[in-house]
């Protein structure tokens, strides 16, 4: 699975990277008429979206599924299945966003940042735009995923006896990146939800006041806020991967143990939790937020340097008096080190809103991301492969070709961003410019870097391939370190080992970080060694069933995008058929039990404590997130409704009584729940089923009143259409429909596995001792109710 | 730092302008201070052949994070100051004798409203040592309004105004001076504007006769 990650990422960062020349060569003389405007945007907007979303951060999750296991002692991570389904909704995600560029009126070009109303239906009209911002949400589906995923593997899937303190650093920082995911994504789902809702179903949540003239409402300031709400977290996220390799890699390389590990430690946690969620109106200093918030994250902003100052001093005192190699993983350890001290000084002047009067919307911030995101993380990353790679090939790249490129992108890099730090007064994002000033030469100057830059890739690609097919054998440690990865067999150490993905009876199936299995169940301590039995177990939790589900979803939400037509429509039907077919399939595996491999090994160290199963613990996990969610979505409600200067008033739009009845309806299902899982702790399986289905009834009674309550808002006179009488009502009854309609999803999907329990029942699926299933489920429940609680106040009776 | 065009510089200018050389010298002395440290570092302990291990490290003191906490802290709080002491060009100064000028944004072009009820497209006229306060807002999409000669920016989002002020020390005409700074669609690169400064007096005349 790292493996597959690590490519994917690669052959998205080669697209991302074409956009960017393409940019570039446009850009290199005054007039310009290389790439007309239309195409530019589309350009600029899908290299962000690309190298963010589907180079970036993939490439640190790629190092993540590969090594995590590894240092921790696990076979693998916690649920192999879904980590295949993560990694099959990214691709999913990404062939999509590329897949616009080739629809009527081609990708989404309001920027990666997509400001509202621009991003919007009547702005930027055609399928390309829903299609690459339906690609996202898939992306943003695998991230939640995903974050579960490693979570409950770091949390849970320790070797015995290694305590959360004892983990390497590069644990430690996937373990603060996927926290940062977890609480950082459901804001940019929320706020792409919202756009796809107008997109797709019409309603006017973004709606500019040209269209939507509700006195009070700018839906621009909405969407800045959810977006970089989510958007500087994300910043981190991007970086964290990075600054845990360069963790590893300063005491490999020095000969000393890492300085402070316990203040980069808590700075790293300060950082992600809460400051990296403390700062992200200073992207908004010019939008007319009050002077005092100004002043409040640029004070926000400033704090974050001092724990990024201290991690910096941290590595480079870890140097002190070490032995100190220059081999080429330190080389770009030196390169990331200094190219983010310079980013992030430059991100101390944007912190002034003074200042910003002048660096927002110019080159000079184009300057200040890329040296922290490309300099300090792609350099980072680059580190990382160079000194892993050993371990996943078990052969030595050319240390030549490694320092040739480390001078030839340092140097590529410095003339390519260097020049942008001066071109403060040019607004970024436009497709041409005149011949004023020092412009051209600045521009001809960058664009020379560009190409020195992207040149310097093609080293490291060869490389790569003069690795695989060349390379020295390595040696089981050869950078003496000691973390435990090193430990373990090197894959190319045992030539059997399947390094690439290969196709199991015709399907590319569930393939979990393949040199884990191929080599030895990695450093697992030998007595428990035994118990994994490694490759049998693989063929036991193979599957296709993620690939099934994301193709299908793929389909489905690509049809969407093109609906209307006959063609689209098809899409859809397949989409949604090949998806339900391969859940229900799922389900069915699951039912017979086919996944049940030998049974989870005791005595591991876990946190907080062995009481919570693997799963109830992933549930929790899972159920922050949600609760990030709904929070969002419920705050931009109440952003919409406090900004609103009138709102229908309440039970004018809804019937109250019978939403209360509804109500009742909900809490009591809460209770036959409970009841259900009283019955099964005594083993009562009759008991467990009468009550399930008492449970389904009143699920069904509320979702079945919801849908006819929606029905009546959108079959009314004119639902959505802003030209109404009363444009106010258009507005209330689109946030109605999105947040109670989420709502209600979250309520299908658990009637949805309510049945499939049932049938599980029926089977004798569940027992006194066996029926995490079931709590689990629960927890959910409760959750989904726990929700209602606060909707059904804010939207029926205030 | 780049209104070098004007041989007397406008206040905003000079104020941003004091403020960034305030951060470009704690900035560089920064960045100097750490890369060269890393540098140095990296060299002084490089490896040599015939050394033994390094030695065994005390645990790092915490006088050392409080060292960079307290220095790191000093200055920050220094730049924060004259950050804040510099909000003087950002909140809208309460002067009698402003000109106050509505300004609006749309797909892809300015539109300039007088007092006077007079507009014009893509050309601010305003009067040379005067206040000058701008209403900004959008038609369509979210713009931003810049005028980098004289470090003033503000964005320009539909529904809402945003204001901000100038004042111009020199009369001319300076083409291309106004630029939207966030993207806006396919003329993004085109909607520019001249700002055309003239002496008060031919301001009042052209105010008054409307």
């Amino acid at each position: 699975m790292g493996l597959l990650y690590f490519f994917t990422s690669l052959y998205f960062g080669v697209v991302g990277a074409i956009l960017a020349l393409l940019m570039r060569v446009q850009l290199s003389v005054p007039n310009n008429n290389f790439l007309q405007a239309a195409y530019y945007n589309q350009a600029v907007t899908m290299h962000g979206l690309i190298m963010i979303f589907w180079f970036l951060s993939p490439l640190g999750i790629a190092l993540f599924n590969y090594f995590v296991p590894l240092q921790i002692g696990a076979k693998d991570l916690a649920f192999p299945r879904l980590n295949a389904l993560t990694f099959w909704l990214f691709l999913s995600g990404g062939l999509m966003a590329v897949l616009s560029f080739f629809v009527p009126g081609g990708a989404a070009a309001a920027g990666w940042t997509s400001y509202e109303p621009l991003a919007g239906p009547i702005y930027s009209p055609g399928p390309g735009p829903t299609l690459t911002y339906l690609g996202l949400m898939l992306m943003a589906a695998s991230v939640t995923v995903g974050s579960v995923n490693f979570i409950v593997t770091i949390l849970w899937l320790r070797k015995p006896g290694m305590t959360l303190m004892q983990m390497p650093m590069f644990t430690w920082f996937a373990l603060f990146t996927v926290v940062a995911m977890l609480f950082a994504f459901p804001s940019i789902i929320a706020a792409f939800l919202l756009v796809l809702s107008d997109r797709l179903v019409g309603t006017v949540l973004y709606a500019p006041p040209s269209v939507l003239s509700v006195p009070g409402i700018d839906p621009s300031l909405l969407w800045d806020d959810l977006f970089w709400f989510f958007g500087h977290p994300e910043v981190y996220i991007v970086l964290l991967p990075a600054f845990g390799v360069i963790a590893d890699i300063v005491p490999a390389f020095t000969g000393r143990p890492l300085a402070g590990k316990n203040w980069i430690l808590l700075s790293t946690a300060i950082i992600v939790l809460p400051i990296s969620f403390g700062v992200w109106m200073h992207h908004m200093f010019l939008t007319g937020i009050p002077t005092i918030l100004q002043e409040v994250f640029d004070v926000s902003t400033e704090i974050v340097s001092i724990p990024f100052g201290i991690i910096v001093i941290m590595f480079i005192l870890s140097m002190v008096k070490g032995r100190v190699q220059f081999k080429t993983p330190f080389l770009f350890v030196i390169g990331a080190l200094v190219l983010f001290t310079i980013g992030g000084i430059m991100g101390v002047f944007l912190s002034s809103p003074v200042l910003d009067r002048v660096f927002n919307g110019s080159y000079f911030v184009v300057s200040h991301f890329h040296y922290v995101m490309v300099g300090a993380t792609i350099f980072g990353l680059f580190a990382g492969i160079y000194y892993w790679l050993p371990r996943m090939t078990g052969k030595m790249y050319s240390e030549k070709l490694g320092k040739l490129h480390f001078i030839v992108s340092f140097i590529g890099f410095n003339i390519l961003y260097a020049p942008m730090m001066l071109l403060s007064d040019m607004p970024r994002r436009i497709f041409t410019y005149q011949n004023i000033g020092d412009w051209a030469q600045l521009n001809g100057i960058a664009s020379i870097g560009a190409f020195v830059f992207a040149g310097a890739q093609i080293i490291v690609a060869y490389n790569l391939l003069y690795t695989w097919y060349r390379g020295e054998p390595a040696g089981p440690n050869p950078w003496g370190s000691e973390d435990l990865e090193w430990s373990s067999p090197a894959a190319g150490m045992t030539p059997a080992a399947p390094l690439e993905p290969e196709p199991v009876g015709g399907w590319i199936g569930q393939l979990s970080s393949a040199p884990v299995t191929g080599s030895s169940p990695a450093s697992v301590s030998p007595a428990n060694a035994g118990s994994y039995a490694a490759s049998a177990k693989h063929e036991v939790h193979l599957s296709s069933r993620p690939l099934t589900v994301s193709a299908g979803a793929m389909l489905f939400l690509t049809g969407a995008a093109l609906y209307p037509g006959i063609l689209p429509l098809g899409l859809m039907v397949i989409g949604v058929g090949i998806t339900a077919a391969s859940l229900i399939g799922w389900a069915w595996d699951d039912i017979r039990d086919k996944f049940s491999g030998p049974p989870e090994v005791e005595g591991g160290d876990r946190w907080p404590y062995n009481a919570v199963s693997k799963m109830k613990l992933g549930m929790w996990v899972f159920l922050s997130s949600e609760m990030v969610l709904f929070g969002t979505l419920l705050g931009a409600y109440i952003f919409i409704r406090e900004a609103a200067l009138q709102w229908p008033a309440a039970g004018s739009v809804h019937d109250i009584p019978l939403a209360t009845a509804n109500t009742l309806v909900l809490v009591t299902s809460g209770f036959t729940m409970v009841m259900a899982i009283i019955a099964i702790r005594k083993g009562d399986q009759r008991g467990l089923l009468a009550w399930l289905a008492a449970t389904f009834m009143l699920g069904s009674v509320f979702i079945g009143v919801k849908i006819s309550e929606w029905i009546g808002l959108v079959s009314g006179p004119t639902p959505f259409v802003p030209a109404s009488a009363n444009p106010v009502t258009a507005l209330a009854a689109s946030v109605y429909y999105i947040i109670v309609g989420l709502h209600g999803a979250h309520v299908m999907a658990g009637l949805i596995v309510m049945a499939y329990l049932m049938v599980k029942t029926t089977r004798g699926g569940y027992t006194k001792e066996n029926h995490g299933a079931i709590e689990n489920f629960a927890l959910y429940w409760a959750f989904v109710e726990i929700v209602w609680c606060f909707v059904f106040p804010l939207f029926y009776l205030l | 730092m780049y209104s070098g065009v004007l041989s007397a510089v406008p206040p905003t200018a000079a104020t941003w302008n004091f403020l960034f050389n305030w951060y470009l010298i704690f900035g560089v002395s920064a960045a100097v201070v750490v890369i060269g440290m890393l540098l140095y570092v990296v060299v002084r302990y490089r490896a040599k052949y015939g050394q033994g291990p390094p030695h065994d490290i005390k645990p790092t003191n915490w006088k050392v994070v409080l060292a960079i906490v307290l220095i790191m802290g000093v200055v920050l709080a220094g730049a924060g100051y004259q950050t804040f002491a510099s909000f003087t060009n950002i909140d809208i100064p309460n002067s009698p004798g402003a000109v106050t000028i509505k300004v609006e944004g749309f797909q892809w072009a300015w539109n300039f409203t007088y007092p006077n009820g007079q507009y014009s497209i893509d050309n601010l006229t305003v009067p040379v040592n005067t206040i000058v306060i701008l209403n900004l807002t959008s038609k369509d999409v979210y713009h931003t309004f810049g005028i980098a000669m004289l470090d003033v920016k503000e964005d320009v989002i539909p529904g809402k105004v945003n204001q901000l002020w100038f004042n111009m020390t020199e009369t001319g005409v300076y083409p291309d001076a106004i630029r939207c700074y966030q993207l806006c669609g396919i003329g993004h690169a085109y909607m520019i504007a001249n700002l055309t400064v003239v002496s008060q007096s031919a301001w009042n005349a052209w105010i008054q006769k409307g």
